[in-house]
């Protein structure tokens, strides 16, 4: 028999606390369908999507009404592009970019991610082909996302593709410069990229996967807020360690709705169960906010002194309630930081409260990396490189993933707002040191290479 | 086998199961199952025993009233002739359905008409009013068994339906998930 409190805290979470499971996301491997023909590319790649894709939504939705918990995205991550298109030309993949994008309109997810490519210590042609098409792949269409992975920590960082991608992010802007650069808002720099995402824009399935894959994204910032608000309301001189427990307890409750909808939602497709994805994702609605958290533990706002040490506990506390509630806990599992897609972070932004230097400085500890940050328009490309590659650096030697989701806004400035609209939200736009200046030190290029594993200091 | 199924009712204090039990045990009747429960101050207590043969539930009524009765117990008997397994269950899935909203009289029968007419088996209600408009006073909280054969949309349809009509906020999850979240 179930107790009263058991069903009531339950609905509580659901009705006032924003949970859900943020994201089914299938993957699927299409290095099968590559070739040279881009027709034949396309409708090899296509097919696939009907076919594996066809009733992701139905049954995501069926199984969110089964269990009372709203399913928000369904989306696919496809092998990398820059690997299943090697041999087609930029203008080639554009196509192919738009045939995912219609694929994943006809099968009714938000998101296709996988537009990518692995380009840690060289690029081979698909590659430079794919990062020469990403600007107009992500201009021309709604729903594809890419990433391109430059750094790892067994490889080093490939500043050659570090100073490309500067270039990328710079023209991507410019052709979506009618959207306040929103195609930037797609296109995600890594070090370290998981193999198995479900977030976008960074999903992708990674090349060790298997034909299919459910993977799983829960979130619930709104829960943990909730939850330690709760706890100090009803014993106010509770510590540090305290909330640790309490936030590591509620991550665990999350888990576990995430791997309920996931493992049955591959039952029903017949795909396999890959991981859960525990990260605090913030949506741009009150309540479902990962600064909030941060105002609940007694800091004035996200980015005032104490920060990191506050990410660090929650990001910890986190994993560890995650890892205890399911063996299949992968992707990046931990906060996100998106400024834009956070009313509350992109608030203590706009306060003055949250700088990039701060930005960077949180990375070191939290899941991601300076995620949705809108900067000048007229940042360099030089500039762009040199934070991508500032950022890279910490994921590298930290042993961790990170990246860059940057947004320079053409023709607008530091203090000005920039707007994305949906789930990519709003933000103010953050000054950068040295925006229009040029950078020596990154246009040497080369290879900065693999860290060593010993004398850790 | 020679069972029967009591009900004991009274107003709560402490040592009633012992009054219960301690006449079963002399009449050397067997305890198979249990369950009490505690309405506000009022106790209420469902027995099924196994008895000695020969002896009927009429026999065991009379003893359990001529020596519960003076404590303020109501005492309630019949047999129970149904072997465990002499009513197959259809396949089911449970389900937890719950509503929250203005008290008003009816509730219960409302839901429950919808329930029944849907062929799903009530195995635990849990209601709790206290009046008023404030919905977090007012709890229904139903556990069914919903047969695979029940078209479940259907049945959520006109709950749904139903609870609107009530002002009632209703919900309807499979009991997985509150297992799930808090339980190990």
């Amino acid at each position: 028999m179930l107790t009263q409190r058991e069903i009531i805290s339950t609905l509580e979470m659901l009705r006032n606390e924003n949970l859900d499971v943020r994201t089914v996301t299938l993957g699927m491997n299409l290095l099968d369908c590559g070739g040279s023909d881009l027709s034949h590319v396309r409708r090899r790649i296509a097919e696939r999507i009907m076919r594996l894709a066809g009733q992701l939504v139905p049954v995501c939705d069926r199984v969110g009404q089964k269990y009372g918990i709203p399913v928000v995205n369904k989306r696919i991550a496809v092998s990398p592009i820059a690997a299943v298109g090697a041999a087609l030309s930029p203008a080639e993949l554009v196509e192919l970019a738009r045939t995912l994008d219609a694929a994943a309109r006809e099968v009714n997810v938000d998101f296709i991610g996988g537009f990518s490519a692995l380009v840690e210590k060289g690029m081979a042609r698909g590659d430079r082909s794919l990062i020469a098409a990403i600007p107009e792949a992500l201009s021309a269409t709604e729903r594809v996302c890419a990433s391109v992975n430059v750094a790892s920590t067994r490889a080093g960082i490939n500043m050659d593709a570090v100073i490309l991608m500067g270039a990328t992010i710079q023209r991507a802007a410019e052709l979506s410069a009618d959207r306040d650069g929103a195609a930037c808002t797609k296109l995600c720099v890594f070090a370290n990229i998981p193999e198995d995402i479900p977030f976008m824009a960074g999903a992708y399935l990674g090349i060790g996967e298997a034909d299919a894959v459910i993977n799983v994204g829960v979130s619930g910032p709104g829960v943990v807020k909730k939850a330690i608000d709760r706890a100090l309301a009803s014993q106010p001189d509770l510590d540090l360690g305290g909330l640790s427990e309490l936030i590591k307890k509620t991550a665990y409750k999350v888990t576990r709705v995430g791997e309920l909808i996931g493992r049955e939602v591959a039952e029903h497709l017949g795909i396999p169960f890959g991981v859960v994805d525990l990260s605090l994702a913030p949506t741009p609605h009150v309540g479902d906010s990962v600064g909030e958290i941060f105002q609940s533990l007694g800091l004035l706002a996200i980015g005032v002194p104490g920060t990191t040490a506050a990410l660090a506990l929650l990001n910890d506390a986190v994993k560890k309630g995650g890892a205890f509630a399911s063996s299949r806990v992968g992707g990046l599992s931990g906060a996100f930081i998106p400024v834009s897609e956070d009313l509350n972070i992109s608030e203590a932004a706009r306060q003055g409260h949250l700088c990039l230097e701060k930005l960077e400085a949180i990375t070191s500890v939290c899941s991601v990396g300076l995620d949705m940050v809108a900067i000048p328009g007229d940042t360099s490309t030089d500039t762009l490189s040199a934070i991508i590659a500032d950022e890279m650096a910490i994921g590298v030697i930290n042993c961790k993933t990170t990246a860059t989701r940057l947004i320079p806004v053409p023709g607008k400035k530091a203090g000005d707002h920039a707007f994305f609209g949906g789930l990519m939200g709003e933000s103010v736009i953050l000054p950068v040191n040295n925006a229009r200046g040029s950078n020596p030190f990154i246009r040497r290029g080369g290879l900065i290479p693999a860290p060593i594993h010993s004398l850790k200091n | 086998m020679n069972k029967s199924i009591l009900s004991i009712l009274g107003r709560d204090r402490p040592g009633i199961v012992a009054s219960v039990s301690r006449v079963l045990f002399e009449q050397n009747c067997n305890i198979e199952n249990v369950s009490q429960t505690m309405l506000q101050t009022e106790f209420a207590g469902i027995f099924i025993v196994s008895m000695p043969d020969g002896m009927t539930s009429d026999a065991l009524h009379h003893e359990l009233d001529s020596r519960l009765t003076p404590l303020g117990l109501t005492v309630l008997t019949k047999p129970c002739d149904h072997g465990e397994d002499s009513c197959p269950a259809a396949e089911c899935e449970p389900f937890v359905i719950t509503t929250r909203g203005p008290d008003r009289k009816g509730l219960v029968a409302h839901i429950s008409g919808v329930i029944a007419r849907h062929g799903v088996n009530i195995t635990n209600l849990q209601a709790m009013f206290k009046g008023g408009d404030e919905p977090g006073d007012n709890i229904m909280i139903y556990e069914v068994d919903v047969p695979k054969a029940v078209d479940l949309q259907a049945l959520a349809a006109d709950l749904r339906d139903r609870a609107c009509e009530l002002q009632l906020d209703i919900s309807i999850q499979h009991r997985h998930i509150f297992e799930v979240l808090h339980r190990i």
